[in-house]
């Protein structure tokens, strides 16, 4: 981090990968209006064009001389679609998705100027040149018919003349809007007057006109072009801007100039050109935010961790003199204070924690490349319907997200989803729906993938599982239906792709599992055969505070998450039962398995024989009752990582220092669940395969 | 930063001309140590210890310094030596392991030496069983008469903390 050359490089790739992701999203949007036989917004275009071209300058400038390649190809390619001579097609919404996958990969090569890519580049390349311009047809200019003077004419440039062309054929109105802006905010002003008109209006262009304005101010003249009724646009800038006067289509021919040039003259340049200057309205939309190291985070919420022990310390002071009369109204006011910087201590350490938040949106755009992908591989119909795409996670989260969450979408359409006439057939619409729906639920946000497609076949997974050896016969024949849909979960079950395919799920449904437990979240399968199928994913808002329950086992101190907590009885060890060497209580009727930690963890001897509690812990669709000596009460912590070292002992998710420089583990509760049922070898074969 | 942390980042460019090296002698179990001095990040007064249970029994347990949770080892038990760190043990070095610090329990510090390559007799060329953490073993003056020599048993903290299991 201290090599200042090392951190122009990361500035230089966030911004990139930033550039990508939103050309990403941009093309999403493209796809579904080309899709849904919409009007192309052409300011769309114009905004991948600018990404592009901007993405082109940086990575000149940094040596990333393949991406600065695809993209000057890329941005040749826009230029030719925002100007009007091609059209937006399968094929070059297929070129124009793949430069998202092939920009991400040039981006990481540790090598930028690659020779190995080379010759990929240039394939790529090479595709995207052969897309070929498609003239709009020949036709009578329709600009001859409108009263616009030759000298407005003569300055636009092509792009500002393709597009009053496109508006025209269109039928939309002209306009002409005078207004007069004052000249030392004017760049803010046109910017509030394209908001203000983006709705009802296109500014095709601006200039200054030759009459009006004075040393403060400057009248333009704005090229408007709308379908709005004249009355309307009137009302709408006549009280805020200037005069609206309709240009009018005119009856005889006037002398055109023979080439519209489009060199701009130096009259142009009042305002700013977004041909020019394709960086300019990035860096404007992206004045109001700051790009953060998500280390630099880190660093601060232990800042503040070191806060509260110092305000700890200052705590045990005040209770020290307590007892003594001599200071009495000092320490009221000690402790006043301290109560105060207590207040905003926590203030500070919310505010750090929204700042890593991060909206699911960022995770649903990926996917929904991923989507489109694998419906067009297998020549499947998908919708994709999002819901609560605004869902806000830690931003580690995110990250760690992405993969579990693309193998569930290809699954659901590799495997789930039917192909058209397979769903014609059982009448059921052709075109298949997948969902993705986010949401918060207490401290967990929940993440759906859900497909109608034909389900999980819950008796062919296990017979997977007998013929694998993974299950006996005479377990086999005890599972319930949801028990045998977890069989997909196990490992080796789900790695053949030939078994899977006909238990309609992929492969690696274990490595998703265990990538998600890891994250302390949990995961669950609904399907019913025919009607579809829903994984979900429950994970913790964030991994770096957590609300627990402060207990002690043995006089050590353990703190559980409370979102894996549903309650806490008094333990009455007379109650207990044995089944097949497991105990169990009864629990308002239902049989609970208890789980003594003082015994799991081999502390000897110190555990309380009376006044223990049952903590009741919920993970999954599963209840297990862990039996600890004492509950001290709940407490939002800091979670830290235990390190590498012991990073393989299990049962344990972190640890965090509960203030006076002491420790408690946090367990790690979805796993004490996995081993406590599924047994130390299923636990250890989970590890292994990570 | 503490004092030891300026000088473990200072030492080695004056040292280069003559080879020499500084190192932290320590004293653990019954045995005198030696760590690089500029392996070594900080001394500290043991805080409250957290064991952790099921952890292989070279760990002692974690310990908070400053909010971070650091990892803390029984160097004796580490090297498969009979003996254990004697508890209470007075002193914990901090040492780097790649990004992360690891807790190395002693019972204290003795000083820090300048050895000269010549002290040095390199566990290679010595043909006896040595644990791979050990580079070898230094002699040193005696702490208790002007005219003996004692031995540092020469700790390599890369392998060492590298080898955690």
């Amino acid at each position: 981090m201290s090599d200042p050359r090392d951190n122009v490089q990361q500035e230089f790739l966030a911004e990139a990968h930033e550039l990508v992701e939103a050309l990403s999203r941009d093309l999403l949007l493209l796809d579904e209006a080309h899709h849904r036989n919409e009007r192309i917004d052409p300011a769309l275009i114009n905004e991948i064009f600018r990404g592009v071209h901007t993405l082109k300058g940086i990575a000149g400038m940094f040596g990333y001389q393949h991406v600065g390649a695809v993209a000057h190809a890329l941005e040749d390619l826009l230029d030719d679609l925002r100007l009007g001579r091609t059209v937006v097609g399968p094929q070059l919404l297929d070129v124009l998705f793949d430069s998202v996958e092939r920009f991400e990969r040039l981006l990481a090569l540790d090598d930028p100027q690659s020779p190995e890519e080379a010759a990929g580049v240039q394939a790529y390349i090479a595709a995207v040149r052969s897309i070929g311009t498609e003239p709009a047809e020949e036709e009578d200019d329709p600009l001859e018919k409108y009263a616009i003077e030759p000298a407005v004419l003569s300055v636009l440039t092509e792009y500002e003349e393709h597009r009053l062309r496109a508006c025209i054929r269109e039928g939309l109105q002209l306009y002409r809007l005078r207004a007069a802006f004052d000249l030392t905010a004017i760049d803010d002003s046109i910017e509030t007057l394209r908001d203000v008109a983006s709705d009802d209006a296109e500014i095709i262009t601006y200039l200054p006109s030759m009459e009006g304005g004075n040393e403060a101010t400057i009248e333009l003249v704005v090229l408007l072009a709308s379908r709005v009724p004249e009355a309307e646009l009137r009302a709408h800038f006549e009280g805020r801007y200037g005069t609206v006067e309709v240009i009018e289509e005119r009856t005889h021919l006037p002398t055109l100039p023979p080439r519209l040039t489009s060199i701009p003259s130096a009259a142009v340049s009042v305002g700013p050109q977004p041909e020019d200057d394709p960086s300019q309205a990035s860096t404007r939309s992206a004045a109001n935010s700051v790009r953060v190291d998500i280390r630099k985070l880190d660093h601060l919420m232990n800042v503040v961790g070191e806060l509260a022990l110092v305000r700890s310390a200052v705590d045990r002071i005040v209770d020290r003199f307590k007892g003594e009369s001599v200071h009495r109204q000092s320490l009221m006011d000690l402790d006043r204070i301290g109560r105060g910087f207590e207040r905003q201590l926590s203030e500070l350490r919310t505010g750090i924690l929204d700042v890593r938040m991060v909206p699911l949106g960022q995770v649903f755009n990926k996917l929904a490349r991923i989507v489109r992908q694998a419906a067009r591989e297998r020549d499947k119909q998908v919708r994709l319907v999002v819901t609560g795409a605004d869902t806000e996670v830690d931003k580690l989260i995110v990250e760690e997200l992405v993969d579990p969450l693309m193998h569930l979408v290809r699954n659901a359409i590799d495997h789930g989803i039917e192909p058209g006439d397979a769903r014609t057939r059982v009448a059921k619409s052709a075109e298949g729906t997948l969902a993705l729906n986010a949401y918060h639920k207490g401290s967990n946000v929940v993440i759906e993938v859900e497909d109608d497609g034909g389900g999980m076949d819950a008796h062919k997974l296990r017979e997977a599982a007998l013929s694998r050896g993974l299950l006996s016969a005479d377990a086999g024949r005890e599972l319930t239906r949801q028990e045998m849909l977890n069989l997909v979960f196990l490992p080796g079950l789900s790695t053949s792709s030939e078994i899977t395919d006909l238990s309609g799920r992929g492969v690696g449904m274990d490595v998703v599992k265990t990538n998600i437990l890891r994250m302390g979240g949990m995961i669950s399968i609904a399907s019913e055969q025919g009607t579809g199928t829903k994984i979900t994913v429950t994970l913790p808002i964030t991994l770096a505070i957590i609300r627990t329950l402060i207990v002690t086992i043995a006089s050590r101190t353990f703190a559980l998450p409370i979102a894996a907590v549903r309650e806490a009885i008094p333990y009455v060890p007379k109650d207990v039962r044995t089944i097949q060497g497991r105990e169990v209580i009864t629990l308002r009727g239902e049989t609970l398995a208890i789980c003594d930690l003082a015994r799991l963890f081999g502390f000897r001897g110190s555990s309380r024989a009376e006044g223990r509690f049952v903590v009741v812990g919920s993970v999954g669709n599963r209840e297990l009752g862990f039996v600890v000596d004492r509950l001290i009460g709940q407490d939002d912590v800091i979670i830290k990582p235990l390190g590498k070292s012991l990073s393989s002992v299990r049962g344990f998710a972190g640890a965090t220092d509960l203030g006076d420089q002491k420790v408690a583990l946090v367990l790690d509760a979805p796993a004490l669940f996995t081993e406590h049922f599924d047994g130390q070898d299923a636990l250890r074969a989970l590890e292994t395969r990570v | 930063m503490s004092l030891t942390a300026q000088r473990a980042t200072a030492a080695p460019a004056s040292d280069r001309e003559t080879g020499a090296v500084s190192v932290l002698a320590v004293f653990a179990g019954d045995e005198a140590y030696g760590f690089p001095l500029s392996a070594v990040r900080e001394i500290l007064v043991p805080p409250p210890l957290t064991e952790v249970p099921r952890a292989p029994e070279h760990f002692l347990g974690v310990i908070s310094v400053r909010g971070q949770i650091i990892t803390l080892i029984d160097l004796p038990k580490m090297l498969h030596l009979e003996v254990e760190q004697a508890e209470p043990y007075g002193r914990i070095l901090l040492v780097h392991n790649g990004d992360e610090l690891v807790g190395v329990a002693v019972d204290r510090v003795i000083q820090v030496y300048r050895m000269k390559p010549e002290q040095i007799e390199y566990a290679s060329a010595m043909g006896t069983e040595l644990s791979d953490y050990v580079v070898g073993v230094g002699r040193v003056p005696s702490e208790s008469s002007t005219d003996a020599e004692d031995m540092l048993i020469l700790i390599d903290p890369v392998s060492l903390l590298g080898g955690m299991k």
